[in-house]
């Protein structure tokens, strides 16, 4: 754990482009954000059954290290302990008939976790 | 009197009102599916979970649950594991998902996707 949080600090802190968004997440944003204030925020945190796990939510405060990933005028907020986990991969709106969700997808830094893909571990 | 022999019979699925409308609104987009069909597979840490499909044509050994003006079928290896089930359905700008309360399970896992018996 500690190790692996070392490692991830070594990764260069650059842009928060290095997160994408998929056009569905895209698509679904602009469908429900009827304020503009309000950001998609998602935040890595310990739990689930593979270690880590991905939350989502809506919120209107973006705080000073926030990293903000904005594309069409859609904006989603990851926190700077949180982006660490999640560069280099995609968020996404997976739409199913039983079930559609927000999922980050493609995540580089981590091992393929619970199948429902909500929880995951570090590699 | 001759006696009648009664035997309790809880119903294979019930839908809430939530559930009902959103089928409704699935199946009008889709002029050859008749119905929905609730099954089980093995996936997720905790053994089971839901899976939803548009049927065209009945299954022989499909249970089937008529409610509401719409139609639901039960997969014949989910029926027992679904017994009593009632299917609901949440709307929220996070997600869009049927739920199902299901009174045999014993545990779920945290996302709820998976679930044992």
């Amino acid at each position: 754990m500690i190790r692996s949080k070392a490692r991830l600090t070594d990764v260069s802190n650059d842009s928060s482009d290095s997160v994408l968004l998929s056009e569905s997440c895209i698509k679904r944003l602009k469908k429900i954000s009827k304020n503009p204030d309000d950001y998609l925020r998602l935040t890595v945190d310990g739990g689930g059954c593979s270690g880590f796990q991905y939350n989502f939510r809506f919120e209107n405060q973006i705080k000073p290290d926030d990293h903000i990933i904005e594309k069409e005028g859609v904006k989603v907020v990851v926190d700077e302990t949180s982006i660490a986990f999640i560069r280099g991969s995609t968020i996404d709106y997976h739409e199913e008939l039983i079930r559609s969700t927000f999922r980050v997808v493609s995540n580089p830094n981590a091992e393929q976790g619970c199948s429902c893909g909500a929880s995951f571990a570090l590699k | 009197s001759t006696k009648r022999p009664l035997i309790p019979r809880k119903a294979a699925l019930s839908l809430t009102p939530a559930a009902v409308t959103r089928i409704k609104s699935l199946l009008k987009d889709e002029p050859d599916v008749i119905a929905l069909r609730v099954g089980v597979r093995t996936r997720g840490c905790n053994g089971l979970t839901y899976t939803l499909d548009y049927v065209k044509e009945k299954g022989k050994f499909d249970e089937v649950v008529e409610q509401d003006g719409v139609t639901v079928l039960i997969d014949k290896k989910a029926q027992l594991s679904l017994l009593g089930t009632e299917m609901d359905f949440h709307e929220t700008k996070l997600a869009t998902e049927f739920i199902f309360n299901n009174p045999n399970i014993k545990g779920t896992c945290g996302c709820g996707e998976s679930f044992n018996l």
